[in-house]
């Protein structure tokens, strides 16, 4: 865990030291490999001296002296004024599992050792760094998560894209430099607009529900044939009549989409 | 870690199904409910003059124009009598509730105008009487493109209609 300097210049002494302050992490029975590791901050602080075993709740700070063997340890005020930094480091967290007594010891001594004033701003502060790095692990994590999501989005879009041979033939357009069709185009081909006017209005007649088969197979074979024609087009490099069976391939994608949509029972 | 990814195309169709179930229509077709104006609205529910006139008709100029970008159709008739006037207007159109409503709203405007009249709608009219947002201007475009285009075919008739007229008086 890297420790993380909360004030510019701050000594090693404010550093939280794994070999000199515990390392949280080491009870496997309180953290479980792989998720996000929980601060035990009972471990971290071990407040509970040797030989006490009984649960206490947690306590809030008051001013004092040191503590004495089986109470909480008293600290000043100024420790609770931080709100990030919970108030309950003495006494076991209720409910917490129960530690092996060598730790216990061994937690009991350092914990007398930040006893004291003196030692009061450098357990907020070590309790506060742990909490923000591992905040910030989370948050790292959650970044993480977020970009996957975002890369896995911009695949299935691009595969969607390619799938569809409309769209695949307008973004071949766009890699090649021609405008696709712009929305102020106008569209004059009476012959093709009135094939098109006469299929819509094949659809929008109720009794036509029973062909509706035929009505699909109609538009299915042509869109194969002009999708043939866009790759023939492609293929001889006239960007220009690819662009315009494209727009041909549109009215009939759209007419697709109203079947699609009849054939839908409401 | 616990996390197993599902396959994309499995989440895509169980929201594919999920989306098409909400999505299914009560009663009847209706434009999506955010973003239309209710002017929109209007001529989309109650639609004025949707239907068709007699293409043979020498008086009845038939327009019929597409957006390639969008794939929307439009068919708009006008019948013109002898004084040059606009009697009737008809229009057919395939597409969103902003093209629908601009092709409503030309035909209304049309009514009772002469043929150099109705050639001076222009889209910007139609666009600030429906309040379309920007990206259904090009749908206001395409109503007066088809105006031009439905008055432009009954010059033509007209003028076929005298050519006719002068070899039958030739004759």
């Amino acid at each position: 865990m890297p420790p993380l300097a909360l004030s510019p210049g701050s000594t090693s002494r404010r550093l939280w030291n794994p070999s000199r302050d515990g390392d949280p992490t080491s009870d496997l029975g309180t953290f479980q490999k792989g998720t996000f590791p929980r601060i035990n901050l009972n471990l971290l602080l071990k407040a509970q001296p040797a030989g006490a075993g009984r649960q206490r709740p947690p306590r809030t700070v008051r001013s004092g002296g040191a503590e004495p063997a089986g109470q909480c340890c008293p600290r000043s005020d100024t420790a609770s004024s931080s709100p990030a930094v919970p108030t309950e480091h003495c006494g076991p967290v209720p409910g917490g599992p129960e530690r092996p007594s060598r730790e216990k010891q061994a937690f009991s001594v350092s914990h007398t050792d930040w006893c004291g004033d003196a030692a009061v701003p450098h357990v907020t502060k070590s309790v506060l760094t742990l909490v923000i790095s591992f905040q910030l692990f989370t948050i790292h994590l959650q970044k993480e998560q977020y970009y996957s999501e975002q890369h896995s989005s911009l695949i299935n879009k691009a595969y969607q894209t390619l799938l569809n041979p409309l769209s695949r033939g307008l973004y071949l357009l766009e890699l090649s430099g021609v405008e696709p069709a712009q929305e102020t185009d106008c569209d004059a081909d009476s012959a093709f607009l009135m094939e098109i006017m006469e299929i819509n209005e094949k659809l929008e007649e109720p009794k036509n529900e029973d062909n509706l088969e035929e009505i699909e197979t109609l538009i299915k074979v042509k869109q194969e044939e002009l999708t043939r024609e866009v790759t023939a087009a492609f293929e001889r490099d006239d960007l220009q009549e690819a662009k315009k069976l494209l727009a041909k391939l549109k009215y009939f994608a759209n007419l697709e989409d109203k079947l699609k949509a009849k054939k839908i029972p409401s | 870690m616990g996390w197993t990814p599902t396959l994309p195309s499995v989440k895509m169709a169980a929201l594919r199904a999920a989306g098409t179930a909400l999505l299914r229509p009560r009663s009847g077709p209706a434009p999506a409910a955010l973003g239309y104006h209710k002017k929109v609205v209007d001529h989309y529910e109650n639609p004025r003059n949707v239907g068709s006139l007699d293409r043979n008709d020498k008086n009845v100029g038939t327009g019929l124009v597409g957006a390639p970008a969008c794939g929307d159709v439009m068919k708009l008739q006008v019948q013109v009598d002898e004084n040059g006037k606009i009697v009737d207007a008809r229009f057919k159109t395939f597409g969103c509730g902003s093209a629908i409503a601009s092709s409503s709203l030309a035909t209304e405007w049309v009514k009772g105008k002469t043929v150099d009249e109705a050639l001076k709608i222009k889209n910007t009219d139609i666009a600030k009487e429906l309040c379309l947002p920007p990206v259904k201007l090009h749908c206001s475009m395409l109503a007066e493109d088809a105006i031009k285009a439905a008055l432009a075919d009954y010059k033509l008739k007209q003028d076929q209609n005298k050519e006719s007229d002068k070899e039958a008086d030739n004759a």
